[in-house]
């Protein structure tokens, strides 16, 4: 298999927009192109994601849309659908068209607009990513799902409100540090703690909001990328499914995909976690990144929380956790944000994330979770 | 076996009826909710439908303020995860118990519920 190379990334600004989510992925894709310094016509097929467009445009069959409106209108496309784990999804397929020969550069990413339509309808098409048969007919949400998470973490190892609460001030904190960010305005523990309940124990401001924005990634084959000023190697991606029912899981207080894909993702890349320098993880919850810091093997099952409280997640703590700002302060374009953590792990790794870098980052690692943490993805970066 | 020996329908017309029914795997004895094609467990096809007793107790639980669009008017309503005494574990609504008598480990007990025509799970009082 040969390796593989991020030569680009585009990433439009997170938020909400007028224009349409094709329009959104095709601004994000030609600064991509742009980026990787190749000609548009080099690219040789498009991997894209969205998952609500249906819903909120009324527009499917949007993977040729955006290679149209993006000026590339022959090549080949296809589009993914994985809840929030999309476009990561789609990297993953990419890297591995590229590692088996058949395709030298491939154009990857995603798209989402949901901020057109009422918070309660966005809130609907996004349960449409829980089963449709039992969970949808109960009223369960997304909120819902991790406040599930959450209260199993408390019940098991004694997690508090506070700690997740940290989890938000310290991504709204990195957030300020990101031009491209919804909100770059920092918050206090207490606006956090005082906000309302959403599904107890997550409140307003656990949560990460609705978002606008597109993501857009290059990759290039070794021989192409080796013509590049600085490829960011792909040294593993792995993929995990768990069962798509809440109440199947075994352990509410874990995600078993998040560690199912880890390890897959370090075996393939020779690493350790205590090798990662920079990390961008799905905190589309609070709780979701504690969760996660835990399943990735940065620490112990329950520790989390501390780690939080603590700040070794922060800027200049022992891990930086979501530099970006994360989901939580960055937004969260659902079919956008695998790329856009991979765009954002890419620009550490070349040191050219300013006042937000990671000093020395040589190592880094992405982990997007789709649904009832049903899909998730890890994948690791190294530079040269 | 190809025909399911249950399946999602059925599955909810019994609920409706206030019958709670899994499947148990014919070979493993393996206990599911939903009804699927494979044991996960080791990997036949030899289901048989089981009525459950509908006692269990409460794994987790929230109560959701923020509905999806057409459940505006049902909130505040609480979700729980039930294990039920077979082994086997459920979601639904939570009815009748207070909001602040939930807890991991009470125990209660399924009810069907009717909600905007279609049968829900949920769980009431022991």
């Amino acid at each position: 298999m040969r390796r593989v190379a991020v030569i680009g990334v585009g990433v439009t600004k997170f938020g909400k927009h007028d224009r349409t989510s094709a329009e959104l992925f095709a601004q994000a894709a030609a600064d991509a192109i742009i980026d990787a310094g190749i000609a548009p016509s080099a690219v040789q097929a498009l991997y894209f994601g969205n998952v609500t467009g249906g819903e909120t445009e009324r527009q499917l069959h949007m993977a040729p849309l955006a290679a149209t409106l993006l000026g590339l209108p022959t090549i080949p496309t296809t589009r993914f659908e994985n809840a929030c784990a999309t476009s990561h999804v789609a990297f993953r397929h990419a890297v591995m068209e590229i590692a088996s020969g058949a395709s030298d550069v491939i154009l990857v990413g995603g798209a989402e607009r949901v901020l057109n339509v009422p918070t309660e309808s966005a809130t609907e098409f996004f349960a449409y990513c829980s089963d449709a048969s039992l969970e949808q007919p109960a009223g369960l949400t997304f909120p819902g799902v991790f406040a599930l998470i959450a209260r199993a973490h408390m019940d098991k190892y004694g997690t508090t409100e506070e700690q997740m609460a940290h989890v938000a001030v310290k991504n709204h904190r990195h957030g300020t540090l990101n031009p491209k960010a919804q909100f770059q305005k920092e918050i206090s523990l207490e606006t956090v703690l005082k906000s309302a309940y959403v599904a107890d124990p997550l409140k307003l401001f656990d949560c990460c909001p609705f978002t606008d924005g597109g993501a857009a990634i290059v990759l290039a084959a070794e021989e192409v990328a080796r013509r590049h000023r600085r490829p960011i190697w792909i040294l593993g991606t792995h993929a995990a499914t768990d069962t798509m029912f809440v109440h199947e899981k075994r352990d509410l207080a874990r995600v078993t995909a998040t560690e199912r894909a880890a390890q897959g993702a370090y075996r393939q890349a020779g690493k350790t976690p205590a090798e990662v320098d920079v990390v961008e993880l799905h905190d589309c919850f609070t709780i979701a990144e504690i969760v996660a810091t835990e399943g990735l093997g940065f620490f112990e099952p329950g520790t989390g929380g501390l780690a939080a409280e603590k700040g070794w997640t922060s800027l200049g703590g022992k891990l930086p956790v979501n530099p970006s700002g994360g989901l939580k302060a960055k937004g969260h374009p659902i079919g956008a944000t695998g790329a856009a953590q991979i765009a954002e792990i890419v620009t550490q790794l070349r040191g050219e994330a300013g006042p937000r870098q990671v000093d020395g980052a040589s190592t880094g690692l992405t982990h997007t979770l789709g649904g009832n943490t049903a899909t998730v993805l890890v994948s690791l970066f190294g530079r040269d | 076996m190809t025909e399911r020996v249950i399946n999602l329908k059925s599955f909810f017309e019994e609920a409706r009826a206030g019958r709670l029914t899994g499947i148990r795997c014919g070979r493993c004895g393996a206990l599911a909710i939903p009804p699927k094609e494979f044991c996960e467990n080791c990997q036949q096809r030899e289901w048989q439908p089981v009525p459950l007793g509908g006692t269990g107790t409460i794994v987790s639980y929230t109560v959701i303020r923020v509905a999806p669009r057409g459940r505006g008017g049902e909130v505040p309503y609480a979700i729980v995860v039930v294990k039920l005494d077979e082994g086997v574990s459920l979601l639904g609504r939570a009815v009748d118990i207070p909001f602040d008598a939930l807890k991991a480990g009470l125990p209660v007990r399924f009810r069907p519920l009717e909600l905007q025509s279609q049968t829900l799970i949920g769980f009431g009082p022991a």
